[in-house]
């Protein structure tokens, strides 16, 4: 499902941290791509849910100072921009200090790292992450035989003619599920990330 | 068939009708400068290796194609949270109760045979899976399926014995019954012979009525939550984890879409709040499903599916099926109604026009077919057939108007109201069809409408 457009209306509610909708639809994308993520980081599965609700809670924090510009920058998009730079603040910091303690100590640690501290090797890493959840979410949502035509050609780099007579399908059946799937996965990351991947 | 464009940028937001889809794919097969089109459009080169590296690189485990399933690990998962029994016989206890196996798992964690000796009565135990069981969310879904279910008192809605919320893991406590999922037998036998499908749907259709009247929607009635109990024929409906209170406003608009997308209703796929009706779609998709062994919405991803069910209507079911009745097929057309206000009114309705059809059915001799059936356009040919001399008579003025003006005529009702347009090319295209256009009821009806209208009018 392509994201619903962020409306100004929801935006002013959000001020109030009370849950509204269009937290609630960001939370939606993005919750389970920070679960994983925060899991990955080698954080102890007992503090994962914690660990996750602080970096959320940072978020929401952020986006309380957000002011509309008038400009064609969507809020969705200055959303994106916050997670990603409280995660990949998350993603710097020592293991050791990843626990659950939470509060405001947590918050502080976030707060501690400027964004133009945030490299371009932070960005990429940051960016691999998605692609990986994007992708792991997209597989679900294709029969199996779509997957693999994508996979096989395009990650295992096979050719067209193999993998579609290996499914027992034409080959313009694969063309065509190939591309579906590399849309999705770039519509997913797109949702989060909301500049091109090029 | 020529190159196009737009027809490659359908393809990827997954709009084409099947036929459309077929020769497309054909096309793909000669043509490379469709093929990099199509690549284009689904992505830059760049970003294509970029994703390919990146997953290439990645633990192929996670989002290959030896893609672990999380079932695999939920017996274990279960068996580990147990506490030990005192009797070798089971593998593990649970409260109060001996659990003898894992018998099976859904999306919420696994259900459980287990045997309470102070009540000497087998058990089924659905628990909540583990890492489930630390979400706040997951709990409150999990007990709202117990209390809901709870409210409900019929013989073919699944009881529940009790339930025990509060625990590290949350499980509820139902009866022991052998059965299997009309999903299984779908698997075991294809499809259905009609007396079956009336049974089964008229049961459901009950047990719907039953949770409809506590004010309750279920929200995903599909075959794997549908239980046949072995030998008797009885049928129950099962799995509220989705069911929600009709006026539960707070939560109406999450985002999230709950349900499974193949029975899902189009309001629900949007969405939008639902109530007893979106219901009614999900046993239309069910019934058509166990008809044709096929479910009437089909596409490569969710997607495709949802864009499906909220756009298009099904293949019609006879095409598939000729052996089932017309009426049947309308019955089916009419729960599969895109706006609710096209179906049936409730539950209860459908429960008791089934009811009356199985009993034509089983004598036919004897009891004739419910008039409350909907009426089977046999119509349908004759008033096509009055719009085709309709058409020709129109047609025969616009080419005659035509050699004056090269636009479309429109001709304006006397009342308000959408113009009807009529051009030379849609007027051709009527006699396209071979059999039935549109399957719809409610297509049929605008069509009624679009004809009165047109007797209305002076012919030019």
């Amino acid at each position: 499902m392509r994201p619903p457009e962020t409306r100004h209306s929801l935006i002013v509610r959000l001020k109030d941290q009370r849950n509204n909708l269009a937290w609630t639809e960001f939370l939606c994308v993005y919750e389970p791509f920070l679960l994983r993520l925060v899991r990955k980081q080698g954080t102890p599965e007992r503090h994962v849910a914690d660990v996750s609700q602080q970096l959320l809670i940072a978020i929401a924090k952020s986006v309380d100072g957000w002011v509309p510009d008038g400009k064609s920058a969507s809020f969705r998009r200055w959303l994106g921009c916050v997670a990603r730079n409280v995660v990949i603040k998350f993603m710097m910091r020592e293991r050791k200090q990843i626990t659950g303690q939470g509060g405001s100590d947590f918050l502080n640690l976030l707060e501690g790292l400027t964004d133009a501290s945030i490299n371009a090797e932070q960005f990429k890493q940051y960016e691999q992450e998605l692609i990986l959840w994007a992708a792991e979410q997209v597989r679900g949502e294709f029969r199996e035989n779509s997957w693999r035509a994508f996979w096989e050609t395009q990650v295992e780099g096979r050719s067209v003619a193999d993998v579609a007579a290996e499914l027992g399908v034409k080959t313009g059946a694969v063309y065509m599920s190939r591309s579906r799937v590399f849309a999705r996965i770039r519509n997913r990351i797109e949702e989060v990330l909301d500049d091109e991947v090029t | 068939m020529k190159c196009n464009p737009t027809l490659l940028q359908r393809s990827l937001d997954e709009s084409l009708s099947e036929a459309e889809e077929e020769s497309l794919s054909a096309h793909l097969c000669e043509c490379d400068a469709c093929q990099r089109e199509l690549e284009r459009l689904a992505g830059q080169p760049a970003a294509w290796n970029r994703v390919g590296t990146t997953l290439k690189a990645a633990d192929h485990s996670s989002v290959g194609v030896e893609h672990s399933v999380d079932h695999e690990t939920a017996s274990d998962f279960a068996v580990e949270c147990l506490e030990p029994s005192t009797s070798s016989e089971y593998i593990g206890r649970l409260g109060d109760i001996e659990i003898q196996e894992v018998i099976g798992h859904g999306g919420m964690g696994v259900v459980l045979k287990g045997y309470q000796p102070e009540l000497k009565r087998l058990v089924a135990v659905k628990v909540l899976a583990p890492q489930l069981a630390v979400s706040a969310a997951a709990r409150k879904r999990f007990a709202r399926e117990a209390q809901a279910t709870a409210a409900i008192l019929h013989p073919n809605v699944m009881p529940i014995l009790t339930v025990h919320s509060s625990g590290k893991l949350p499980f509820i406590v139902m009866p022991y019954v052998a059965c299997e999922s009309l999903q299984q037998r779908l698997d075991r036998l294809g499809s259905l012979e009609l007396i079956d499908v009336l049974r089964i749907g008229m049961q459901t259709a009950n047990g719907l009525a039953a949770a409809h009247a506590q004010g309750l929607v279920h929200r995903d009635v599909k075959p794997a939550n549908i239980l046949l109990e072995i030998s008797v024929e009885k049928v129950m409906l099962t799995d509220f984890g989705l069911a929600r209170a009709m006026d539960d406003a707070s939560i109406t608009r999450t985002g999230i879409i709950a349900g499974t997308p193949l029975y899902m209703s189009p309001e629900q796929a949007r969405g939008e709040p639902v109530d007893a009706r979106s219901d009614l779609f999900s046993l239309g998709t069910v019934l058509y499903t166990l008809a044709t062994g096929r479910t009437p919405f089909r596409a490569e991803s969710t997607y495709g599916i949802l864009r499906r069910l909220t756009d298009e209507s099904p293949r019609p079911l006879r095409e598939i099926s000729p052996q089932f009745p017309a009426w049947f097929q309308m019955i089916v057309y009419k729960l599969l109604a895109k706006s609710p206000g096209d179906r049936f009114a409730s539950a209860t309705e459908v429960a008791q026009l089934l009811e009356g059809c199985l009993a034509h059915v089983q004598q036919p001799a004897t009891v004739p077919l419910p008039k409350e059936c909907p009426v089977v356009p046999t119509r349908l040919f004759s008033l096509r057939r009055w719009l085709l001399v309709i058409g020709m008579c129109v047609l025969a003025g616009v080419v005659g108007m035509s050699l004056f003006s090269k636009k479309p005529v429109t001709i304006e009702p006397p009342s308000s109201g959408e113009p009807t347009v009529i051009s030379t090319e849609t007027s051709a295209s009527w006699d396209a069809g071979e059999e039935i256009v549109s399957p719809l009821r409610s297509d049929f009806n605008k069509w009624q409408k679009d004809a009165e209208k047109l007797w209305e009018e002076p012919l030019p």
